[in-house]
């Protein structure tokens, strides 16, 4: 490049519409993370995965009761008001 | 015994002689003081505040605005630790697995979470929301500080979480966690009220009696508090609960009344029926004793960090407290009949409908005089100590907020809010579909548990150690579930107020709702009606009165 020659910066180009294909790369993540989770358990037979298993205990008595359907409704409930905020708060 | 009886006494005309102060000194000015506290006022709701005060920008409506969010918001917590308690109350070992995380809720503890976030939440908030729009209405000027009213808000839902928290754990590391929310939620408290009476002071008209019955009992608030401390009786039981009257009778009836006598009023187009009646609930409300709420001076102990005193009432006790709260009926039927006459006019429909919030107003309205009974049937028997009826008053307090403090509340904030915001609610069907869900939910379950709370009453007087895991513990489980519907129902109305403030109609521009077409220049005349009518939905004297068999809403049928 020229001493003194001016650069010219490109435009910033996003595309408004959806490849067609972009699902194969989420479909190919996630069968990647189920697979590397299975290997765990194969290559560290009898350890507990991390974070996971220690919060598993809190699961334990979740169908004892029937409580915790109208829990999961209101946890459903609560993070449509949040995301009904966050979206209609970014939306043009 | 002739101490208690001056005690109780004491305690009101006390209070009545503080309120008539108050009213003189709010019409007549504080002397030569009263330009010198205006502007001191004024300083410490904004200037005082430093750099926080520019985190909000105080576009007018914002205050009244952010309260009524902040109170619908509430009603999602509150409904969902009440449908909690009720189920933990039949099985008490629902929530065992949240141990594992430190929480282990007793049913008692979930009511009283339920209860707090339920009246100092929700119903305070869009009480105080509604008010910071009416008065400055009615006063024909502005709300004095509207930067002030928005960021108190968060103020008061810190408050509130404390409550939160602090009803299920009442001590943490030494500190009384209620006391420390209420201490805030008193600071709130002075700021809305300086707030109000400086727009109240700056009123360019006469003020209708809703907007009194609002700063009144506004001022009532802190005022009882005082005199109450000032007796000395705080500690006692007698003092504790008739605190709770006092509180529950100025601060949350008056401010109930005055939001919803407007909103019917404007809601519908009708006229208010009777200013006579208006003036009646507002004397009534501070020279008796409101039967609704608490039976026991244990939320008042609670909040104030105090032991929770022994209610013994001697016999002259008895009987002034009954009579004061017996008299209380006369401005509970008052408002009760202002309403639903304002809110029907000339036959016994209720004009304008469709009209968000008049479903919530017409309910609270209804269901004013049988919870007022009943609450004084409760009250009487506690004060009596015969406690008979100790069983229901849980579920009474509960009626008592869910089928007549929130409907008045809500419905009124749900009428204003295209005012306050500038847009509608996003669709009026959804708001009529959330008032079912949490009205059906909220009547429906309560009153199957009162059922089962009959029920435990009878088998308790005939064998004290007998079995309730009967017929009434399925009962307890119907109930519970229905009452499932309120916490839906809030939801609904969350999202509906949420969404309606980013997507709803420009308000003026598009009124779907409105039965008639009405604007300032011209009244389209499409059926025979009165003049009262025409005058009161906004048309003057140099109106056009233009008959016409057609109108601009959508559907009708058009002339060829």
């Amino acid at each position: 490049m020229e001493e003194g020659a001016s650069i010219e910066i490109g435009e910033f180009i996003q595309g408004e519409g959806e490849p067609a294909t972009s699902w194969l790369f989420l479909v190919l993540g996630f069968v990647s993370s189920i697979t590397f989770l299975v290997l765990y358990g194969i290559l560290y037979p009898g350890n507990d995965l991390p974070v996971i298993s220690s919060m598993l205990p809190m699961f334990e008595g979740v169908f004892d009761s029937g409580i915790w359907f109208f829990i999961l409704g209101l946890m459903v409930g609560v993070f449509a008001i949040l995301g009904t905020m966050l979206s209609e708060a970014t939306s043009e | 015994m002739s101490s208690d009886f001056m005690a109780l006494l004491t305690i009101m005309a006390t209070f009545w002689l503080a309120m008539f102060v108050i009213f003189v000194m709010l019409n007549r000015g504080i002397w030569v003081f009263t330009d010198v506290s205006k502007s001191m006022s004024m300083f410490m709701l904004e200037k005082a505040l430093g750099p926080a005060v520019d985190f909000v920008e105080g576009r007018k409506g914002s205050g009244a605005k952010t309260w009524i969010m902040h109170g619908a918001l509430w009603l999602v917590p509150s409904s969902f630790f009440t449908f909690s308690g009720l189920w933990v109350a039949h099985d008490p070992t629902a929530l065992n697995s949240l141990s594992s995380w430190g929480y282990s809720p007793s049913s008692e503890e979930l009511i009283l979470a339920g209860n707090l976030t339920a009246l100092h939440g929700a119903v305070a908030m869009l009480l105080i929301g509604a008010g910071m729009h009416i008065v400055p209405k009615l006063g024909g000027t502005n709300l004095a500080s509207e930067r002030n009213a928005a960021l108190m808000s968060f103020v008061w839902t810190l408050s509130v979480a404390i409550m939160m928290v602090g009803a299920h754990s009442p001590q943490l590391l030494g500190i009384k966690v209620l006391f420390v929310g209420t201490m805030i939620q008193s600071l709130v408290v002075v700021a809305v009220i300086v707030n109000q009476l400086l727009t109240a002071s700056s009123r360019t008209r006469k003020m209708p009696l809703p907007a009194w019955l609002i700063i009144i009992g506004l001022v009532s608030y802190p005022v009882a508090l005082s005199v109450v401390l000032i007796s000395g009786e705080i500690e006692t039981g007698l003092g504790q609960w008739a605190l709770v009257r006092m509180v529950g009778g100025a601060f949350f009836f008056m401010q109930v009344a005055g939001v919803s006598l407007y909103a019917a009023s404007i809601g519908t187009g009708n006229q208010l029926w009777s200013r006579s009646l208006s003036a009646v609930i507002l004397m009534g409300a501070i020279f008796t004793l409101n039967p609704l709420g608490d039976n026991t001076g244990s939320i008042a102990a609670g909040l104030l960090g105090l032991e929770q005193g022994i209610l013994e009432a001697s016999n002259t006790d008895v009987i002034a407290g009954s009579f004061l709260m017996a008299l209380a009926a006369i401005p509970i039927i008052a408002l009760s009949s202002n309403i639903l006459v304002t809110m029907r006019g000339d036959d016994v429909f209720v004009e304008n409908p469709d009209y968000p919030g008049m479903p919530e107003i017409n309910l609270g309205g209804l269901m004013l005089i049988p919870l007022g009974i009943g609450a004084l049937f409760v009250q009487t028997d506690s004060i009596t100590s015969t406690n008979e009826l100790a069983g229901i008053s849980g579920t009474i307090f509960l009626m008592v907020s869910w089928l007549l403090m929130i409907p008045l509340s809500l419905g009124p904030a749900l009428a204003i809010f295209p005012e306050v915001s500038g847009r509608s609610l996003l669709s009026n069907i959804r708001s009529r579909w959330a008032f079912w869900m949490m009205a059906g939910g909220a009547f429906s379950g309560l009153l199957m548990t009162l059922m089962a709370d009959f029920s435990d009453m009878a088998l308790l007087e005939i064998d004290s150690e007998s079995n309730l895991d009967g017929i009434s513990k399925e009962i307890r489980v119907i109930g519970s579930v229905l009452f499932y519907g309120t916490v839906i129902g809030s939801i609904m109305h969350c999202l509906n107020i949420i969404s309606g403030t980013f997507r709803g109609s420009i308000s003026g521009a598009d009124q779907p709702t409105s039965s008639t077409s009405i604007g300032q220049e011209s009244f389209k005349l499409t059926s025979g009606t009165t003049v009262r009518k025409i005058l009161a939905s906004g048309a003057g004297l140099d109106t056009e009165v233009v008959p016409t068999l057609q109108t601009d809403k959508p559907g009708s049928k058009t002339e060829l």
